[in-house]
């Protein structure tokens, strides 16, 4: 921070400086791909959660088949909601956010969030692991977009949850 | 304001994003109010101007083309990111407050 800077803030303390609007769209609306990240990662969560569920033999008692009845149906519960959740975020910023100017930049933008909606689709329907890896990379692939169009780099790394899949960040400076 | 106008200098604080990377949020830009009074505006002047969509605000953005001596076309630097002529038209000179002089970078 320069000290002209600095000054330039004091002196707001005395008499606020107007504002003037490098403006984008009002409502200027927050938007960030996160959410729909976060849901895709809960969605494979669920299906590790649901491959290493332990399931009952011929001989499992009543209990064991309760127990592993309800762990199953809260996995499943689960991976329904955050399907939904994931296609809801990402339909916010496919028809809120991205503006026709982005398909300029990003030709592909109207294929890529379609087909996300379609696995996040499949992902929900069926308990498959490789359907809930592509919902991630599609949000992944979404959430570069996003972040170039805020003028952003963005860095791919392991996300810090039990799923530890890539998963795409932006670079705030 | 009107003591103000008895100068030509006046500061404004940057908000939004679509001046990036030339101004990022919670810059400061110095303006010369009298600076049109002199020259003409040219392609490349950036310009705080009277939102032409809601009055009381002002916005900050580049020349992108001096159409014609009564209006000019303004975009932001930011061109995925900014509202600008492309979607309200070119903005007569009378919307101009003034030419951007000195920039304080956050």
């Amino acid at each position: 921070m320069s000290l002209l800077h600095s000054l330039a803030r004091a002196l707001d303390r005395v008499s606020p400086a107007p504002i003037a609007y490098a403006h984008c769209d009002i409502p200027c609306g927050i938007y960030d791909p996160h959410h729909a990240q976060l849901a895709a990662h809960t969605v494979v969560r669920m299906v590790d959660l649901i491959n290493q569920l332990e399931k009952p033999g011929p001989n499992a008692t009543a209990e064991q088949r309760q127990e592993y009845t309800n762990k199953l149906t809260r996995y499943i519960a689960t991976k329904e909601q955050h399907s939904e959740i994931a296609k809801s975020e990402l339909r916010i910023l496919w028809a809120d956010y991205f503006k026709p100017d982005h398909l300029k930049t990003f030709p592909e933008l109207h294929d890529t969030m379609w087909k996300a909606l379609k696995t996040a689709s499949k992902a929900r329907q069926e308990i498959n692991l490789q359907a809930a890896e592509d919902l991630l990379k599609a949000t992944n692939d979404v959430a570069s977009m996003f972040w170039k169009t805020k003028g952003f780099e963005t860095i791919t790394a392991k996300a810090p949850y039990p799923t530890e899949r890539q998963t795409v960040y932006p670079k705030f400076k | 304001m009107t003591a103000a106008r008895m100068f030509p200098f006046t500061r404004f604080r940057v908000e939004d994003e679509s001046m990036r990377p030339t101004l990022e949020p919670g810059d400061y830009v110095f303006v010369n109010r009298w600076a049109y009074r002199f020259q003409s505006t040219k392609r490349g002047d950036l310009v705080v101007v009277r939102d032409p969509e809601a009055s009381e605000r002002f916005l900050v953005k580049r020349v992108s083309d001096a159409t014609g001596p009564t209006e000019v076309q303004l975009a932001g630097d930011n061109r995925i990111a900014s509202r600008d002529s492309r979607a309200f038209g070119p903005v007569p000179l009378e919307r101009i407050v003034g030419k951007v002089w000195i920039r304080l970078k956050r």
